[in-house]
């Protein structure tokens, strides 16, 4: 009867080339699932999932965006209003890894951040479970990037065997908690946000009702 | 000489152009270029021809050509005939199709008509003499010659029947002076000239058509009739017709030519109708005509019959007769059916029809150039005195020019296919200074078609024809080209294109060659674009702003549109049946390809720059002033809608070629502007939702519901949006899918605001300050404002059905693939169902805030109500009134859904008040009382209140079992600690501290125990042994102070000690039943240092307790009593354990089984009761009980 989702409700952007695997990093977060054949999205896929930090439970709303050109116009609408965002390339792609620049300029420019310097990004180099002999990128090259771009958190992950995707997620997440209290100690207000995935202070921090237990 | 004429001609036409200077030269020059070749070629004058064709057919007619004359000569002979005949037949009777003058059966009469004819009309003028004459006449021809021949043309008027008659001569003659522009003196002398001139040869031309109910002759009851004609004047020169036979409704459409002289005015006409003599031979000559066989056959008929017809020797029966004076006969011709009748005979015998006329044997080639220069200047005169309007003159002079053109016919020979022709010349050539109806046009060409097509003009006819079409021609594309200038509305204009249209028809029917088609094509396609021009260069763009462009476009595109369901409207069907010509659909291809190139690059860059623009940003969407990107964006729109539109005419228009348009892709172009719109759409709706809050009354829109006007508004702002998605009409099915989950994404945002905005419209109400206290009471505003949310939700679902979805899906499912399709319907359905969750969230907050403000008071009345709940009941009638007015309230106003969960929320809060009434009372020292009140009074609002979850019960059972607790007297609470204590001791695994054996039994009133040993004891001394004794304790002590509490001896240095030792407890009534009493086994190592054995200077080992229900009824000696094992215990925490090896029954307690009981000791201090306890500082026996539990915990911990 009473609704269970009194969880901070985060909304998270995934954003890489077509076919790095963003889709099945969300489907194996999600569901814990894999696909070898998977399709490019189109547009936007989306998904809800629960995470715990902490003791809290944050309830991740995922928009998995397609990756593909055309779809351009189609995914930067749904940018606005994240708390965080994936930056994914492949590390056996190296081009993939270059476009990572474009994609942060997308983001920041269509998602209408306050603060660009603050935002949480989270670089994710996925299908890490490929061979030496295939890899295109190492993590030199990653931590470099994301050392020159100002980014402090990267991860390498493989939606295949599951390695770090939680993890990544996670990170993402106290990432961002950890860019909030930055932006609560700058009294950095957005109190009369109407955006229910933008909530700040103290009601974001769940709406427990003030069944404050004992 | 020319100069002559040119000289004349600009006098008589002052006003004329320059060019129409030029075309009169060209007249000219084409007559010398057109007439030269006549001089030297014998075939050039068609009627010089004729007649020397004809003197051939009488040759070889009338002297039979001997048998071994060569067939090549005869079939040379009879091509020439034809020819012949072919040509002056054209001139004589146009009306006649050239099927007929091909070769048939019919041909040898003809040919003996034409011999007799020709014979008769020759008038003995040497063929050369002939032709000198027409070169020079057409040479020399002046304007003063012409005026002469008119002159002349007057005198000897022919036909007394028509308007020059009435007329007179002298309004004639002053008419063409006027025309000519001749001075007296000069009219004069000319008219001398012309009255000198030897008055025409005239010709009577009479076309037998056919005869109907002839009087019957033969004894078959029929006839074979012909008809023989003849003048007054001349009754021995008689025509016959051929003969048809049986039958009494001949046809037989035969001419004949009959010279007339210059008292023609008085001739008659006489026509008789013969039934032929059945005379053998003839009918011989017939039944052959029939079966005739070959050219030599034909050849012997022809001559036979000729000589019968031109002898009359024959002896036939009269069927009947007409008169016809020559004066009824008009010049113009005429067509009439004329009854036949018989000398005393009064019935009639039959009717015929005639068709007669005059003509003269004027050489037609001068005859035809002086009817062009009449008509020339007759035109140029009338146009000049009428001032008609360009475009409007078809055909219709004065009555003066109308009698002297008719005259001019009649008496040059004129026959209607030269007149036509040359009305054509002249026409087309002043239609390019002074444009002339197209009317006249088309109804001149239609008289020219039949002609031209069958190839019967002469070759120069042919090329004066092509020529002036030439000239025409590019008027009519000007026509087309500027076919937007015609008044659509007007009935003539349109007309007049279509006139146009049916003249290219025609003229593409002609002459397959002409590039009319292509002509048309290009004509059709610069007019568009001339008009496109225009519209571009008329359509400029005020200032340089977007809208301003975009405004510009719609405009232009609109008028497009316009410009093709004109097209579409009013000229297709025309072009189509005209000229073949799908114009519609052409000029639809033009414009598409127009528009793509004007509108596509605009369009692009400034969705491109609005993509761009800065973000409104969702947090200040009331303070940016969204008019411009609005305005932008709105006009973005139309223009979207009205190529939307075009693009849907042209896939109505244009089916094959409609996938190859550019422009129905045009939706790409917009591309980057659509999640502008749909931003615009939402920032609108943000503004809108605070409007509507603003005007929001708060009271039921009417009185069958339970919500007001601001969530009906917000549903219909929701619905707008609905409709721009709907007009919008993407039509790419994967920007669709994503735009749906957008717009869903966006209401639900729209949705949270409005309950934002609700919330904040209901904040201060309900809240009532009077001077005692601050209340709140729930209102029906606040009821109203959950309804709302609630109702503005429940048109969610219903709202994303109605923006397609199922039909997006399935089109993914057929463009994609069903998997594809699947993955975004479950992520349109996890969109969907995120923000029914979100917004039931709201809702939920909203019912939070209710119930949040409802807890002061409740709170202030519950402390009141246990403060003095004993001495005034009302304190706590109170809270219950209180509570059941406002839930009253909520219960009526709110559905059952959100009564539910506020009603959980209440309890919420109640559970949390009381709570926090407990701690902070506790604190404050209250007395168990205020607890017990306070309880008590939960325990009323429990019955009287449904609760409705079991997790709430939970909470407030615990809640309660802490008022319970904190409600005790002290003795109770102890007692409480002890049950814990027993509780806990069967459920914990805790190591024990040693195994107690008893038996036991209750035996009436009485408890009997018997202590039997201990096993396993910890040991307590130094030497690592003990010296235990065991004492029994019922409790609650308070209880049973009259009891003594038995001891057993002291065993000394064992850890199994053997007691065997029986006590009997006698117990009242009373106390035995009392349900919760305890038998408490306390084990402890005898210290000989200390003989206080009051206290706890013993060691203590540790307890076991065992509850009276465990303990069996029965009679018998102790010794039969059950065996209790004890675990020697200290005590720990709360649980609850079962214990399994209370034997249960009567009988002897030797016969019982022994009891082992674990001894242990006490482990926690954090159970309630403890806790409750803790806070009674004031209270010496809770002190003493807590510091004597401690210590027995210390020695664990030790
Ligand atoms: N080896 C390996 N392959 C992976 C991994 N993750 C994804 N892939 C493969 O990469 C391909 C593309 O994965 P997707 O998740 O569809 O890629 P995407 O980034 O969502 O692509 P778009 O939707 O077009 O933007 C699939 O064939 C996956 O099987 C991984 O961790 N390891
Ligand atoms: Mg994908």
């Amino acid at each position: 009867m009473r609704p269970t989702n009194k969880n901070t409700m985060l909304k998270v952007v995934i954003l890489g080339d077509g076919g790095v695997g963003k889709s099945c990093l969300m489907n194996r977060f999600v569901s814990n699932h894999f696909d070898e054949h998977s399709f490019h999205t189109i547009g936007v896929e989306f998904l809800n999932k629960d995470i715990e930090i902490d003791g809290e439970t944050y309830t991740l709303q995922i928009w998995d965006t397609a990756g593909q050109e055309r779809f351009k116009t189609l995914r930067t609408p749904f940018y606005r209003g994240s708390d965080i965002c994936l930056l994914t390339y492949a590390v056996d792609d190296k081009v993939s890894f270059r476009n990572l620049s474009m994609w942060k300029n997308e983001f920041l420019y269509y998602a209408d951040v306050k603060e660009h310097l603050h935002f949480p990004f989270i670089v994710v180099g996925n299908k890490s479970d490929i061979s030496n002999e295939e890899r295109e990128v190492s993590q030199i090259e990653l931590e470099s990037w994301c050392n020159e771009n100002g980014i402090c958190n990267c991860i390498e992950t493989s939606a295949k065997n599951a390695s770090n995707v939680q993890e990544a997620f996670k990170m993402a997440v106290q990432y961002w908690l950890k860019a909030e209290s930055r932006a609560d100690k700058n009294e950095y207000s957005c109190n009369d946000t109407i955006d229910l995935t933008k909530k700040s202070g103290e009601s974001r921090s769940s709406c427990c009702i003030g069944a404050t237990e004992e | 000489m020319k100069d002559v004429i040119k000289e004349k001609e600009e006098q008589a036409k002052a006003a004329a152009a320059e060019d129409e200077d030029e075309e009169k030269i060209k007249t000219i020059d084409e007559v010398s270029e057109t007439e030269s070749p006549t001089s030297s070629d014998s075939e050039g004058d068609d009627k010089s021809q004729f007649i020397a064709c004809a003197l051939n057919i009488d040759i070889a007619l009338i002297f039979p050509i001997r048998e071994e004359a060569s067939l090549y000569t005869f079939h040379i002979f009879i091509s020439l005939v034809i020819n012949t005949v072919r040509c002056e037949m054209l001139r004589r009777m146009p009306k006649h199709s050239a099927s007929e003058l091909s070769l048939n059966k019919d041909l040898p009469m003809k040919m003996i008509r034409r011999k007799s004819l020709s014979q008769l009309t020759f008038r003995g003028l040497k063929k050369e003499e002939i032709q000198q004459r027409n070169y020079l006449t057409l040479i020399n021809m002046t304007i003063e010659e012409l005026y002469i021949e008119l002159l002349y043309v007057i005198i000897h008027n022919v036909g007394h029947c028509n308007v020059s008659f009435e007329i007179g001569e002298t309004a004639l003659f002053s008419y063409i002076q006027d025309a000519f522009k001749i001075s007296n003196e000069k009219h004069q002398e000319l008219y001398d000239v012309a009255s000198k001139k030897e008055p025409p040869n005239m010709l009577l031309n009479v076309e037998v058509i056919e005869a109907k109910d002839l009087a019957p002759k033969d004894p078959n009851g029929l006839a074979d009739p012909y008809v023989t004609l003849y003048l007054d004047s001349s009754t021995s020169r008689r025509y016959n017709s051929s003969v048809k036979q049986t039958t009494l409704n001949p046809t037989w459409e035969e001419h004949f030519a009959l010279p007339i002289d210059e008292n023609a005015a008085d001739d008659t006409l006489h026509i008789e109708v013969w039934d032929f003599d059945p005379a053998e031979t003839v009918g011989e000559k017939f039944g052959k005509f029939v079966n005739v066989k070959g050219v030599k056959g034909i050849r012997r008929l022809v001559k036979e019959i000729a000589v019968t017809a031109t002898t009359g020797q024959h002896n036939n029966e009269l069927i009947g007769r007409a008169q016809i004076p020559l004066s009824a006969i008009p010049a113009t011709g005429m067509k009439m059916w004329y009854s036949l009748d018989k000398k005393n005979k009064v019935t009639r015998q039959g009717v015929i029809k005639l068709r007669l006329g005059f003509s003269s044997e004027k050489n037609s080639k001068v005859a035809t150039q002086e009817h062009r220069h009449l008509l020339r200047i007759l035109l140029l005169h009338e146009l000049e005195t009428s001032k008609v309007a360009p475009y409007w003159w078809c055909g219709t002079f004065s009555p003066q020019a109308e009698s002297l053109i008719t005259q001019h016919v009649a008496q040059s020979g004129l026959c209607p296919v030269d007149t036509a022709l040359s009305q054509w010349i002249v026409y087309t050539n002043i239609h390019k200074t002074h444009p002339l109806s197209y009317d006249l046009f088309a109804s001149i060409l239609e008289k020219l078609v039949k002609p031209v097509q069958t190839g019967l003009l002469s070759e120069e006819d042919q090329k004066l024809f092509w020529n002036a079409t030439h000239r025409l021609l590019p008027s009519c594309y000007a026509m087309i080209r500027k076919i937007r200038k015609t008044n659509f509305k007007e009935k003539n204009a349109l007309k007049q294109i279509s006139r146009v249209l049916s003249i290219l028809g025609t003229i593409c029917v002609l002459d397959s060659s002409e590039n009319i088609h292509k002509d048309l094509v290009e004509a059709i396609r610069k007019g568009a674009k001339d008009w496109f021009d225009h519209l571009l260069e008329n359509n400029t763009v005020e200032d340089d702003s977007d809208d301003a462009k975009l405004k510009c476009l719609v405009k232009i595109v609109q008028l497009v549109r316009t410009d093709l369901q004109k097209a579409v409207e009013y000229y297709d069907k025309m072009f189509q049946e005209q000229v073949n010509f799908q114009y519609a659909r052409n000029l639809y291809n033009i414009y598409q390809k127009k528009l793509t190139e004007l509108v596509k690059p605009d369009v692009e860059e400034i969705c491109t720059t609005m993509a761009k623009m800065p973000h409104i940003g969702y947090q200040n969407y009331s303070q940016v002033d969204t008019s411009q990107p609005l305005t932008i964006g709105t006009t973005l729109f139309e223009l979207y809608l009205y190529l939307q539109r075009f693009v849907v005419l042209g896939d109505g228009l244009c089916p094959f070629e409609y996938d190859s348009f550019e422009i129905k892709d045009f939706h790409v172009w917009f591309y980057s502007g659509v999640a502008q719109w749909l931003n615009i759409a939402f920032y609108k709706a943000l503004q809108r939702i605070d409007k509507a809050v603003g005007l929001d009354q708060l009271i039921p829109v009417d009185n069958t519901v339970k919500y007001s006007s601001s969530a009906i508004d917000s549903i219909s702002i929701f619905y707008q949006i609905k409709i721009f998605w709907r007009e919008l009409n993407w039509p790419d099915v994967e920007g669709c899918y994503t735009f749906i989950a957008k717009i869903i994404d966006d209401i639900c945002r729209c949705l949270v605001h409005y309950a934002t905005q609700m919330a904040k419209a209901v904040e201060g109400m309900g809240d009532k300050q009077d001077m005692y206290e601050k209340k709140f009471e729930v209102t029906q505003e606040w009821c109203l404002a959950i309804n709302n949310i609630d109702y503005v939700l429940q048109s969610l679902v219903p709202f994303t059905v109605e923006l397609g979805m199922e039909d997006i899906l399935e089109k993914l499912s057929e463009l994609n693939s069903p998997l594809e399709a699947q993955r975004c319907q479950q992520t349109l359905e996890t969109v969907i169902a995120n923000s029914v969750d979100t917004v039931k969230n709201e809702i939920f907050n909203l019912l939070d805030v209710v119930a949040s403000k409802m807890c002061p008071s409740m709170k202030r009345l519950l402390v009141e109500g246990a403060e003095l709940f004993h001495q005034d009941c009302n304190s706590v009638d109170r809270v219950m009134m209180y509570l059941d007015n406002n839930l009253h309230t909520l219960h009526d106003q709110l559905n059952e859904e959100n009564f539910n969960r506020i009603l959980d929320i209440i309890w919420d809060y109640l559970n949390d008040i009381l709570l926090d009434l407990i701690k902070t009372n506790l604190e404050k020292r209250r007395p168990p009382s205020f607890f017990a009140n306070l309880l008590e009074t939960l325990k009323l609002m429990k019955s009287s209140f449904r609760l409705n979850s079991n997790c709430e019960c939970d909470k407030l059972k615990k809640t309660e079992r802490l008022l319970y607790l904190n409600g005790l007297e002290t003795p109770d609470l102890i007692h409480q600690v002890h049950l814990d204590l027993w509780k806990e001791q069967k459920s914990t695994e805790e190591p024990s501290f040693g195994q107690l054996t008893v038996k036991m039994k209750f035996q009436g009133d009485e408890l009997k125990v018997e202590i039997l040993n201990a096993k396993n004891l910890v040991p307590m001394d130094s030497n690592g042994s003990s010296d235990s004794f065991v004492r029994v304790h019922l409790l609650p002590e308070e209880m049973f102070t009259n009891i003594s509490k038995p001891k057993t001896q002291t065993q000394h240095k064992t850890l199994f000690p053997l007691f065997d030792e029986s006590f009997t407890l006698k117990l009242s009534p009373e106390q035995r039943n009392r349900p919760d009493g305890l038998v408490l086994f306390s084990c402890k190592d005898y210290d000989m240092l200390d003989y206080d054995m009051l206290g706890y200077n013993n060691q203590y080992i540790g307890e076991a307790l065992v509850h009276f229900k465990d303990v069996p009824n029965g009679s018998g000696s102790v010794s039969s009593l059950p065996q209790m094992s004890l675990e020697l215990r200290r005590p720990q925490t709360l649980g609850m354990h079962t214990f399994k090896d209370v034997p249960n029954g009567s009988g002897s307690v030797s016969s019982l089984p022994q009891m082992s009981l674990e001894l242990r000791r006490p482990q926690t201090l954090e159970t309630d009761a403890l806790k409750a306890l803790e806070f009674r500082q004031g209270d010496k026996q809770a002190k003493e009980f807590l510091r004597r539990y401690k210590m027995k915990m210390a020695i664990t911990k030790s």
